[in-house]
């Protein structure tokens, strides 16, 4: 999807919670936060963690000058499962 | 000393290839541009019809204008108990419109996309679902798309 994207000429980022697994799709451009798979965004009904996430995920996007490069966030989710 | 004992040799345990990466680049300031959301996680309106669970390559546009608590998740391959409390977790919509506001972006795309990744006819994903999806954002001119995914 990410390539389809970018081939029509329009840039993307990718919020991943795999980082393992973009890789080997051939991500343009990846951020890594540490959350499980399907908080990709951060924590439930934290709107502060979920705004750091797409601001930094932003800042990225403009930053990020090598193809394939995953940059890990810092911010932290754990689920309680 | 050559290194190769017979030549063609391969090895038969199946080594995914990963692919060189598809680059466009970033133009314009963030403050700008106009950001589209595109995600795997499976989301779309409640009104629109849910995704096959068992692998599904079709998708669903998600409008800037749909109410963030009247989208769903249908999605067979993670735990959707956080997205299902907060779509946000997945589909950062409310997020991106207060950045809008703000002025952090310039606007928020009229138009998003939902799709069930995981699984599902990956040749129809690469052939139909992706490129009609990077149409809608070209046509609406997009400058740039946060996907969640992975």
């Amino acid at each position: 999807m990410q390539r389809a994207i970018e081939e029509a000429g329009i840039p993307t980022i990718i919020i991943a919670a795999l980082p393992p697994v973009v890789r080997q799709t051939g991500t343009p451009r990846a951020v890594a936060p540490l959350v499980p798979m399907g908080a990709n965004a951060g924590a439930p009904n934290n709107p502060e963690q979920q705004t750091q996430i797409v601001k930094a995920t932003l800042e990225q996007l403009v930053e990020i000058q090598t193809p394939g490069k995953i940059v890990p966030l810092p911010f932290e989710y754990i689920a309680k499962v | 000393m050559s290194l190769t004992l017979v030549k063609g040799m391969q090895s038969e345990i199946f080594v995914p290839i990963t692919p060189p990466s598809v680059w466009a680049p970033v133009t314009k300031e963030l403050k700008d541009m106009t950001i589209a959301l595109a995600t795997a996680a499976g989301v779309h309106h409640k009104d629109q019809e849910r995704f096959n669970l068992a692998g599904d390559f079709t998708w669903r546009k998600v409008t800037d204008d749909m109410p963030s608590d009247e989208l769903m998740v249908s999605h067979g391959g993670y735990d959707n108990s956080d997205v299902n409390k907060d779509i946000n977790c997945m589909f950062p919509i409310d997020r991106i419109h207060e950045l809008a506001k703000e002025g952090f972006i310039k606007a928020c795309a009229p138009v998003h996309a939902g799709f069930m990744g995981g699984g599902g006819n990956q040749e129809k994903f690469k052939g139909e679902t992706g490129p009609a999806i990077a149409q809608m954002f070209k046509e609406e001119e997009v400058d740039a798309v946060i996907l969640t995914a992975g």
